[in-house]
């Protein structure tokens, strides 16, 4: 149970711009749509909702199909980016506008209590009376998400709902809506790794009008099936770094760049890894600064740029004309730029992806089967 | 190059009459020449009107704005010298990077060989000297914003740069990339640039001063370091740092500190300064510097619910709660702990990380 969208493929003129997808969302699930900008995700949305009419394809909800049925008989509610409200009621009158509209008549008493039950939910009781021109951008989006949620959709959709907010707003309403939304369905559209990977159960990654990743959302996030998830799904971005697998009689080793040289168990990776070309994939949170441990990579190089916001610092290291960047929590280091540095990475927190398909080969230092893909 | 001086700045819109559309409340303020500053606020704090004031386009109601030790206050936008970033970046796509970067010269008209050594020059300072010859349209919108910046740096005279919430329409790709370009740019011009944001990441990377507003004030202004140990206010204690720091009300209940859904002993360093305290006393504690343990543990630690932990990636913020009372932690992300978990935490444990308010201003040194 659920939505079920199955071989949606929308066409603008002759652009495409979703193709042949499909896509099941878990009846109860927060199932985040994260793409880079542009892939589709607010018209794969949109076709969900019924608000855009797929060029082929069909949509279900609960397995019935609803592809042609008008967005007012869906029971959805949605969230855009734009704070809606209307600014002539309050924020008392706006809640209650969907129960007023519906076919099911609710009394005076009912209605009050469902928009107090709500308000109190999403903090803004106190704001009832104000009109939306009153308050803030943060709280005005809260009134819009109080909206959705007091008729008690099936289905809620947010397309971005903190993408107009100021950071703090941000911040406060992330860390809410993971409670908020507790127990309902709810189709999330970001192009923001932390959102998706702090808020949701589930994760699609969509690309170039294709789901190319689906899964629980730390599955997803431990193992990226292609670089372009590996990439995106990051922050800052992953470091990608090309190397060639060597073999020889004993040995199973990888050579980045011209000197490194990384031994793999060969027993354990020997019968399923070809020699050939790879891409290392490294999140820049796991290298570790002036530390070495047997397992793994190390870099050597000079900083070339420093960002710090005083808790974390971030590193441009050069390393053979690349840039690798690292992220480092630990306030006693002290960095300048042209210093030069070691950096360290564990073996476990190496992805290895295939160069030519583009697969993850290997993450966590285990050989990776084939995820759930379309 | 330019140090900017603002003296006694108020602005009212719609003029002086108007009582509540009073937008700046008495600014004063210098940024040295050189220096990387952030304009660090929420909606509606006044920061952009200073900025618009710093760049012309609106004059001050009362008080000077002054360049080095020149009155500018009456001279428009133009006479000023500024160059200004915007959320969108301002490019002509009728005609190539080159035109681009040479336009203002043009204007000004310079002998076409000058021209030519300026625009290389500073494309090579933007990093886009590739795309000379290509449409403003093949840039991605990081580089699109550092055409818009060289347009500006072009002029050899440009005093200062202004850049407003310049982040706004890119992705987090672009604005790394940004980030490093601009960072990079200030260090090698040694220009004054001005940066406006409500995002307190972009302002302690970027600047070596922050001045950080409040409805038409300025609330406090130091270096990143300084915003983020020793915030003046409880706002900002809240307002730096992801997420932002702890704060509670408290009242002292002989030697114990009473939070209402918890008390505490009161710490040793803290006899001192409490000593005779009669406002309203709040404690601060950074969500780093929140111990918490699987069993009951020593003196300072209560019981709470750990009713929610997000990953964010490289760290993890935990929320407990303990009563009406929430309690945000920050842990790396290697740390293994379940969500619902009964789960004992001290705030005070770390006491030279703690800091008082008294009616919302700090008492601890």
């Amino acid at each position: 149970m659920g939505i079920k969208v199955v071989n949606i493929t929308k066409k603008y003129k002759n652009k495409t711009i979703l193709d042949n997808l499909s896509l099941e969302i878990i009846k109860g699930s927060f199932t985040t749509i994260l793409a880079p900008t542009g892939a589709g995700k607010t018209t794969l949305l949109r076709i969900m909702a019924g608000i855009e009419k797929a060029t082929e394809g069909k949509v279900y909800y609960d397995g019935v199909d609803v592809t042609d049925l008008p967005v007012q008989k869906r029971e959805i509610s949605m969230v855009f980016q734009e704070f809606i409200n209307y600014p002539s009621l309050t924020v008392y009158e706006n809640i209650a506008s969907p129960l007023r509209v519906l076919n099911k008549k609710y009394s005076k008493t009912e209605i009050d209590e469902k928009v107090k039950q709500i308000a109190q939910r999403l903090k803004i009781s106190h704001l009832l009376k104000r009109l939306p021109g009153e308050i803030s951008g943060g709280e005005q989006q809260r009134t819009a998400i109080a909206r959705a949620l007091v008729k008690g959709s099936k289905f809620i959709f947010l397309d971005e709902p903190l993408g107009n907010l100021d950071y703090k707003l941000r911040e406060e309403l992330r860390t809410d809506l993971k409670t908020i939304f507790k127990g309902c369905t709810v189709i999330y559209a970001t192009p923001e790794p932390v959102d998706a990977l702090s808020m949701s159960t589930h994760i699609a990654f969509l690309n170039a009008g294709k789901i190319i990743q689906y899964g629980q959302a730390n599955d997803v996030y431990l193992k990226p099936s292609s670089i372009e998830v590996g990439y995106h799904f990051s922050d800052p971005f992953m470091n990608m770094l090309e190397c060639n697998l060597v073999k020889n009689d004993k040995k199973c080793f990888i050579k980045v760049g011209e000197e490194e040289k990384f031994i793999l168990n060969s027993i354990k990776f020997e019968n399923r890894l070809k020699e050939g070309e790879y891409i290392i994939g490294i999140r820049p949170q796991d290298f570790k600064i002036n530390e070495e441990e047997s397992d793994g990579l190390s870099f050597k190089g000079k900083i070339d740029f420093l960002e710090s916001t005083v808790s974390t610092v971030t590193l441009g290291l050069q390393w053979e004309n690349k840039e690798l960047v690292c992220i480092n929590n630990n306030r006693d280091f002290q960095f300048n730029v042209g210093e030069e540095v070691k950096i360290f990475v564990n073996f476990e927190n190496c992805f290895i992806f295939d160069k030519k398909t583009r697969k993850l080969v290997i993450a966590n230092g285990e050989f990776v089967s084939p995820t759930i893909e379309n | 190059m330019a140090k900017i001086w603002l003296k006694n700045i108020r602005y009212v819109y719609g003029g002086k009459r108007r009582k509540g559309a009073e937008a700046l409340k008495g600014i004063d303020l210098v940024f040295e020449d050189g220096c990387a500053g952030a304009l660090l606020g929420p909606s509606g704090c006044g920061k952009t009107t200073l900025l618009n004031l710093i760049s012309g386009l609106l004059k001050p109601t009362e008080g000077k704005v002054f360049f080095n030790d020149t009155d500018v206050t009456d001279l428009s936008p133009e006479e000023r010298n500024i160059a200004q970033l915007f959320q969108f970046p301002v490019v002509y796509d009728s005609i190539d990077v080159y035109g681009n970067l040479a336009f203002p010269l043009r204007n000004r008209k310079l002998l076409e060989n000058e021209i030519k050594e300026r625009v290389i020059e500073i494309a090579k300072i933007i990093g886009i000297e590739q795309f000379l010859r290509d449409n403003p349209r093949k840039l991605n919108a990081g580089q699109r914003q550092l055409l818009a910046l060289g347009r500006g740096l072009v002029r050899k005279d440009t005093a200062i740069i202004l850049l407003d919430e310049p982040m706004t329409q890119l992705d987090l790709h672009q604005r790394w990339f940004l980030r490093k370009e601009l960072k990079k740019i200030q260090q090698r011009l040694n220009m004054t640039m001005i940066y406006v944001t409500h995002d307190q990441y972009e302002a302690l990377s970027f600047a070596e001063k922050i001045v950080v507003m409040k409805d038409g004030n300025i609330v406090q202004e130091g270096t990143p370091e300084t915003l983020y140990d020793y915030p003046n206010t409880s706002f900002v204690g809240w307002f730096i740092g992801t997420p932002g720091m702890n704060i509670y009300n408290f009242s002292i209940k002989d030697t114990m500190l009473d939070f209402n859904d918890f008390k505490i002993n009161m710490p040793q360093n803290m006899k001192e300064i409490l000593k005779g305290r009669t406002g309203m006393l709040q404690l601060g504690i950074r969500p780093e510097y929140v111990r918490y343990s699987k069993e009951e543990a020593k003196e300072g630690f209560f019981l709470t619910k750990l009713i929610s932990i997000e990953n964010m990636g490289y760290f993890k913020v935990l929320t407990f709660k303990v009563g009406d009372t929430v309690i945000k932690g920050k842990v790396l992300r290697e740390v293994e702990i379940n969500e619902g978990q009964e789960t004992w935490v001290s705030i005070t444990e770390d006491e030279v990380n703690l800091r008082i308010y008294e009616n919302g201003v700090l008492i601890t040194k």
